[in-house]
Parts: structure tokens; C-alpha cells; sequence
């Protein structure tokens, strides 16, 4: 009967053990599922994160990414702690993109730049608001609104912040086509809006194809070597796409790679999110702060693209500046769409998805430029 | 705050990614330049 006993008492250690914070989280988990599954927001992504969040918090089973020796944890040091999960993923991510319209029309590059803008306003922000500078450059890297890049910064430097940063990172990400519009119609005329821009789709010889990602990937890591794991690994996804010779490593390179580092990586994520860590006001304070780093992009941009306008005599379109971000290819598709609410007649969608390439380059430059001065000044992890 | 940190990193953050992007922009221009669309010998089928 004791031995009964004891055997039922074991049983019931998990509901024994589980916090209000924990309780919590697990509807956090349901939470993510239930916009992944029901509601279709980036499923690829919230699922493994909502089940990781499910996992991480039952009590007792060792599914926490910080539970040594568990099997999460295992993936957890091996992939998010060495940097090997978002570096991988870049390599999916070059196979994927299509430089042609940066390629075609570079002058677009330019808004790469601008929709950085926002990263390093934000920065002193977090900085004002007494982050300590690792943690300051983990949360403005939010703003490159480019999920892997702020994985890769936030777990050099300040994984404490990991969860909070990386769900705010692909959450903003996904919230792109409502965060934009209202700030890019605030801040142009409808007749700035509807510019109408000529050049159409313009042909790039295959050799500038080929040439460009090993071209780019030399340049950028002789400025900021600390990048070179994130640069290195997108062109080199691109010059496989590129040089048309190995269909199979591009294959492999655009779904197997990509989709298993996106499962693990969401797992992970979602498992490292436990309630005594994440429910905290820091966790609200990465988030404001990712939301106006997105926010102050988009106002360079346009900004940037406004100047433009003046500058080529009203011959490019401001509202393209909004597509300077990594948040690929949403914001060229919130550019086309504006656009043509002003201007029926007007197709931005080929110069928008260079611009959005070109913040692609933009946010991991940004990124290696930020981690080397972080290098030069001797400031390492937390 | 530690504005000497906050300033550095936004100057140089900012003036080494838009310096960075400029000089791809012209490295683009000078790959266009040397080797030019051309339709006929791009869409030549393999044989």
C-alpha cells in the first residue's frame, strides 16, 4: 500500500511543482500555438516557439534550455550558444534572395542604410534608460528587423535577453505591414506617394550575379570582420543560387537547412522562455523598445527617400526608404501597396524589393560594424 | 549613460554602414559597366 502510495505521490510531483509563473507561460505557449495554427501569424516560426514555451515551464521534465544535460539544452549550447543556428540560417536565407533589383538599380542600397537608423537611435535609448551597453546593443538590434542577426548579437553578447529580443525581433517582423503604413503616410504627401518611377525591370548579366556576393562578402568582412560569420554565410547562400551549377546544395540550402534550423532554433527560443526570466519589466522594455527602433526605421527611411525625391527631381518615389529594412519581403510589399493607393498607375514593387535587399546587407553590416566596435572597445559578453 | 559609448557607436555605427553600402553601390556600378547585360548571349540555351 505504501509503495502505492509513494508510486501516486510520485506522479504528482509535476502539478506539485508548478508556479504561477509557470502557469503562465504555458498559456503564453497555447497563446503563440493558437496564432500559429489559428490565426496562420508566422506558423513556421510560432509553433516550435509556443511548444518550446509549453515544454520549457512543465515542471520537473527537463525541457528548459537551461536545464543542463536535457535534451533542449543540449541543442541550446550546441546551437544558439555557439552561434551555429543563425549562421545556418543565413546560408537559406542568401539562397533565397534574389539581388537582381539591388543589382539593377544600386542607387537603391543606399536605403539599406537608412533603415538602420533606427538601431542606433534606440540604442542610446536603452541606454539612457540604464541598460548595460551588451544589453543595449542586443535590444537596438531589433531594429535591424531581421530575426537571425538579432539571435546572433543577443547571444554573444546578453543572453539573458535572448527570448525577449529574438520573439520581439520575428514578432515586429510579422507586424511589418501594419507598423509601416501609418508612419509612411504620416510623413509623405499623397503627392510625394504617388511618384511614379520609371526603369522598369532592368536584366543583370549573370557574371555581376556571380561576381557580386563574392565581391560584397570580401569588401564588407576587410571593414567589420566580427560580421563575417553572418555576411560570409548569406553570399555564400546566394553565389550557390547564383552560379547555377549545384541545384542541390541550393535545394538543401533553401529548405532542408533553413526549415530544420528554423524548428530547432523556434524550440530552443521557446524553451529558454521561462516565467521567472521572462516575465519581468525588462522583457516590456526590450519590446517598446524593438517597436520604436522598427518604428524610427521607417521614419529615416522615408526621410531619406524625401531627399531623394528632391535630389533626382522628383524622379524616385520616398515611400521606397521604408524598404530599407531586413524585413524581407514584407516592406517592399507595404511600399507597393501604398504606392498604388496613391497612384493606381504606380508599380514600386521591382525598386522596393531592391531597396529590402539592400537592407538585408544593410542590418547584418550594421550588426558587424556594432561588434566591432563593441571588440575594438574590449566590451565582451555579460 | 555612458554618451561617449551611446555617441561612438551611433557615429561610427551608422558612418561605417552608409560608408559600406556607398562603396558596394559603385563596386555594383563598375561590375555593370565591365560586364553589360547583353539579351542574346544571356538567353542562349546551353548546348
Amino acid at each position: 500500500m505504501d509503495a502505492f502510495l509513494n508510486t501516486l505521490s510520485a506522479l504528482g510531483q509535476g502539478f506539485m511543482h508548478l508556479t504561477w509563473q509557470g502557469s503562465i507561460m504555458i498559456l503564453i505557449g497555447c497563446l503563440l500555438l493558437y496564432l500559429g495554427i489559428g490565426k496562420k501569424v508566422e506558423p513556421l516560426l510560432l509553433i516550435p516557439i509556443g511548444f518550446g514555451v509549453v515544454l520549457g515551464n512543465l515542471p520537473l521534465a527537463n525541457l528548459a534550455a537551461q536545464d543542463e544535460g536535457g535534451v533542449i539544452n543540449l541543442l541550446y549550447v550546441s546551437g544558439i550558444l555557439t552561434e551555429i543556428f543563425p549562421v545556418l540560417l543565413f546560408v537559406g536565407l542568401g539562397a533565397m534572395i534574389d539581388f537582381g533589383p539591388l543589382l539593377a538599380n544600386p542607387v537603391v542600397l543606399i536605403f539599406g542604410a537608412a533603415g538602420q537608423f533606427g538601431i542606433f537611435i534606440t540604442l542610446l535609448l536603452a541606454l539612457g534608460l540604464g541598460f548595460a551597453k551588451q544589453e543595449a546593443v542586443s535590444i537596438a538590434v531589433i531594429g535591424a528587423c531581421d530575426g537571425p542577426t538579432a539571435i546572433y548579437v543577443t547571444s554573444k553578447f546578453a543572453r539573458d535577453l535572448l527570448p525577449a529580443v529574438s520573439i520581439a525581433a520575428y514578432s515586429y517582423m510579422a507586424l511589418v505591414p501594419i507598423i509601416q503604413p501609418p508612419i509612411m503616410r504620416a510623413m509623405t504627401t499623397k503627392k510625394e506617394r504617388a511618384t511614379l518611377m520609371t526603369g522598369g525591370e532592368k536584366q543583370v548579366s549573370r557574371k555581376v550575379k556571380i561576381l557580386f556576393p563574392i565581391i560584397a562578402a570580401v569588401v564588407t568582412i576587410l571593414i567589420a570582420p566580427m560580421g563575417a560569420p553572418l555576411m560570409g554565410m548569406l553570399m555564400l547562400g546566394n553565389l550557390l543560387k547564383e552560379s547555377g551549377v549545384v541545384g542541390r546544395l541550393v535545394d538543401v540550402s533553401q529548405n532542408t537547412i533553413a526549415n530544420m534550423v528554423t524548428l530547432l532554433l523556434g524550440l530552443c527560443i521557446g524553451a529558454s522562455m521561462l516565467g521567472g526570466n521572462f516575465l519581468t519589466w525588462d522583457t516590456i522594455l526590450v519590446f517598446l523598445l524593438g517597436f520604436l527602433a522598427i518604428s524610427l526605421d521607417t521614419v529615416t527611411g522615408v526621410l531619406l527617400g524625401k531627399l531623394m525625391r528632391v535630389l533626382s527631381k522628383g524622379k524616385i518615389n520616398p515611400l521606397l526608404g521604408a524598404a530599407g529594412t531586413s524585413a524581407f519581403p514584407m516592406s517592399a510589399r507595404v511600399v507597393q501597396k501604398e504606392g498604388q493607393k496613391a497612384n493606381p498607375r504606380s508599380f514600386l514593387l521591382w525598386h522596393a524589393i531592391g531597396a529590402n535587399t539592400g537592407g538585408q546587407i544593410g542590418s547584418v553590416m550594421a550588426a558587424a560594424v556594432m561588434l566591432a566596435i563593441m571588440a575594438g572597445l574590449g566590451i565582451g559578453p555579460l | 549613460m555612458d554618451w561617449t559609448f551611446g555617441l561612438t557607436m551611433t557615429a561610427a555605427g551608422m558612418g561605417v554602414t552608409l560608408m559600406t553600402l556607398y562603396l558596394l553601390t559603385l563596386l555594383i556600378r563598375l561590375l555593370n559597366k565591365l560586364f553589360p547585360f547583353k539579351e542574346e548571349k544571356e538567353n542562349k540555351p546551353k548546348t
